[in-house]
């Protein structure tokens, strides 16, 4: 940027031409004086000598005199019309171009003028640059805030910026949604203001961060929104000017209702697996103390002892053995065996390893088979596993004399099969019906009826839905007797075909 | 003396037997009963010198059967010696409310209970001869 501006030197026209006036000038005034010195002499003096000075001298001196003021005049109306025409350009024109006037002074004027103009345009280029630079910069930032905004709407966690006077300067829609408010009509508005949920504790804490000055604070806070109690892990950082002193927080709230169940059913689930397996522990502990205290003391008893002892043992391995199944089907580490077989063969197979349970409780077993083609693509392994598993449920709940019926349908139109599990036992209570394919769950007013783990039906569900996308499905009526049911696709034709 | 009455209470019915055995061997008399309403209405019956329950039992669970006991008159000081297959969090304070002799957590061994149950017993023979 120019800083020196503007100093012009006197030009060698311009000294010269003042050295002509002034000379010009001094001859005009030496010519007066000479003729005045000469009038005044010669006064009183004879004629000849008088008639010479006017013959000669007084002729000359006004000549001389004359031709300079005639120079002067003329000079002067040049200087005059030159410098007019110079204001009229300068007004016209910010930034004249003077041509060459002929008045070397004019010229001389003339190209100071348009140095200076020309120093002139240079420096309002280089303005007009500046400017130029600024918008740009301007416009970047005007993005890069657009951006920054863009990116914290975009956040799915509630994000609020406050300044230091706990008022609102930035808010994000989830944050609108969150705390129910207009995320522009509350700029710069105290957040206490329109934020009251979670009694306070949320502002109180935006306002204890920033005057802790802490970089980071945590606190997990409640909300009831939507009639629901909601947990969120709320982070306030407080924002530093360049003289470290906090002009705000930033506060991101992140919702950790779901987490914070699914650590509550680990908790629930630890301590319901540590409670099942404790509980076959404990009668094995326990019989085997006593058998070896010596407490039992004749055969019978200890022979009865034993087989507690290998029925629990028994009990703890199927235990575990679900759990580890849940597991891999959940996890998806579980190998699955797929090939078409027909559900009827499989039923068949499980009805001949159960009818002596049955037969044991006096209860009669039934089955119909379909008339058409029933086969699927499944592990048989674990479909055996599901229909053994309801079949035994149905033994379990139903009273001794009473009857338990299984039938497998196929719906050619839907492409599946179906398969029902239909007993006359004690039934299940409709509030609970929901609860019976959860993990652990046992219905209360059944638990007396049988043991069981409360996995079982989990696992089936797993089997059912997870593995070969099928459908489980339950009615019961309490005292009239429960179904238990599902769907499977049907093998399709390019299955059976690759086999 | 005559011999004193323990009421057993456990849905595992292999619990309940294998305790009876041990108390029986110790000259003990034991009752049972299945879950807390059952035990509940045995105790005001029989009277039992001491109740061994188990914490998680269907129908009634063993806290709310301590609970219904210290309220009803007859059965208010009968010393109780709880199972528990749980890790119990509110031990401590439910023992202190609801005076609970001892808890005795899953795996146990009979030998154990059976020297709580003496504890206890000793500690409430103490209690009523000082009354």
């Amino acid at each position: 940027m120019k800083t020196a501006r503007n100093v012009y030197v006197i030009g060698p026209h311009f000294a010269k031409h003042c050295k002509m006036v002034l000379l010009v000038t001094a001859i005009v005034a030496g010519s007066l004086f000479i003729e005045a010195l000469a009038g005044w002499y010669y006064t009183g003096t004879g004629t000849e000598q008088r008639s010479a000075v006017y013959l000669f001298v007084t002729p000359i001196c006004y000549f001389i005199a004359a031709m300079g003021v005639t120079w002067l005049g003329w000079y002067g109306v040049r200087l005059a019309g030159g410098i007019k025409s110079l204001v009229q350009l300068l007004k016209t024109n910010n930034s004249p171009n003077i041509k060459p006037t002929g008045n070397a002074i004019i010229n001389e004027l003339g190209d100071a003028i348009n140095e200076h103009f020309g120093d002139s345009s240079i420096c309002v280029a280089e303005l007009e640059k500046q400017i130029r630079d600024l918008q740009i910069k301007i416009q970047v930032s005007q993005k890069r805030e657009k951006n920054a905004e863009a990116i914290i709407y975009s956040i799915r966690d509630a994000v609020i910026v406050t300044d230091e006077f706990d008022k609102l300067l930035m808010a994000n829609e989830a944050a609108g949604k969150l705390f129910n408010f207009d995320i522009k009509s509350s700029q710069h508005k105290p957040v206490g203001e329109f934020i009251n949920a979670g009694e306070n504790k949320f502002v109180d804490f935006l306002r204890q961060s920033r005057q802790g000055k802490v970089q980071h604070k945590r606190l997990e806070i409640d909300f009831s929104i939507d009639d629901g109690l909601k947990t969120f892990d709320c982070i306030v950082s407080c924002v530093y000017d360049e003289n470290e002193k906090v002009c705000g927080v930033v506060a991101v709230l992140h919702d950790i209702t779901r987490e914070k169940e699914i650590s509550k059913m680990k908790t629930d689930f630890v301590s319901q697996v540590s409670h099942e397996l404790k509980t076959p522990l404990a009668s094995i502990n326990a019989y085997s103390e006593m058998l070896l205290d010596g407490e039992v003391k004749d055969n019978q008893t200890r022979k009865e002892f034993y087989s507690v002892i290998q029925a629990q043992a028994k009990r703890l391995n199927q235990l575990i053995e679900d759990i580890l199944n849940i597991s891999r089907i959940e996890s998806g580490l579980i190998q699955v065996k797929k090939k078409p077989i027909s559900l009827t063969i499989l039923i068949e197979e499980q009805l001949q390893m159960i009818r002596g349970q049955a037969q044991e409780k006096n209860i009669e077993i039934t089955s119909q088979k379909p008339i058409v083609f029933d086969q699927v693509y499944v592990d048989s392994d674990m479909i055996s596993r599901v229909i053994v598993n309801l079949l035994s449920n149905a033994i379990k709940y139903t009273p001794s004399g009473g009857s338990i019926k299984i039938e497998t349908e196929v719906d050619e139109i839907a492409r599946l099969a179906r398969v029902t599990v239909t007993d006359t036992g004690v039934g299940i209570p409709e509030s609970e019906l929901q609860h019976v394919f959860d993990k652990f769950y046992r219905v209360s007013t059944n638990e007396a009826q049988a043991k069981g783990t409360g996995l079982g039906l989990n696992l089936v569900k797993q089997i059912i839905e997870k593995v070969h996308n099928g459908r489980l499905f339950v009615t019961s009526q309490v005292g009239v007797g429960s179904t238990f049911g599902f769907e499977l696709p049907l093998a399709t034709a390019e299955v059976l075909e690759t086999v | 003396m005559a011999n004193r009455r323990v009421l057993v209470v456990d849905d595992e019915i292999h619990i309940v037997h294998v305790v009876a055995i041990k108390l029986r061997n110790n000259g003990y008399e034991v009752i049972s009963a299945e879950n807390g309403a059952e035990a509940f209405k045995m105790a005001c019956e029989e009277k039992p010198d001491i109740i061994v329950t188990d914490f998680q039992m269907p129908v009634m669970t063993g806290l709310q059967l301590v609970e219904k006991l210290r309220k009803c008159e007859q059965t208010k000081d009968i010393p109780v010696i709880m199972l528990t297959a749980r890790g119990f969090a509110v031990e401590n304070e439910a023992k202190e409310k609801l005076q609970i002799s001892e808890f005795l957590s899953k795996p146990f061994s009979p030998k154990d209970l059976l020297r709580s149950i003496e504890d206890a017993l000793y500690q409430r023979a103490l209690i009523n001869n000082e009354a």
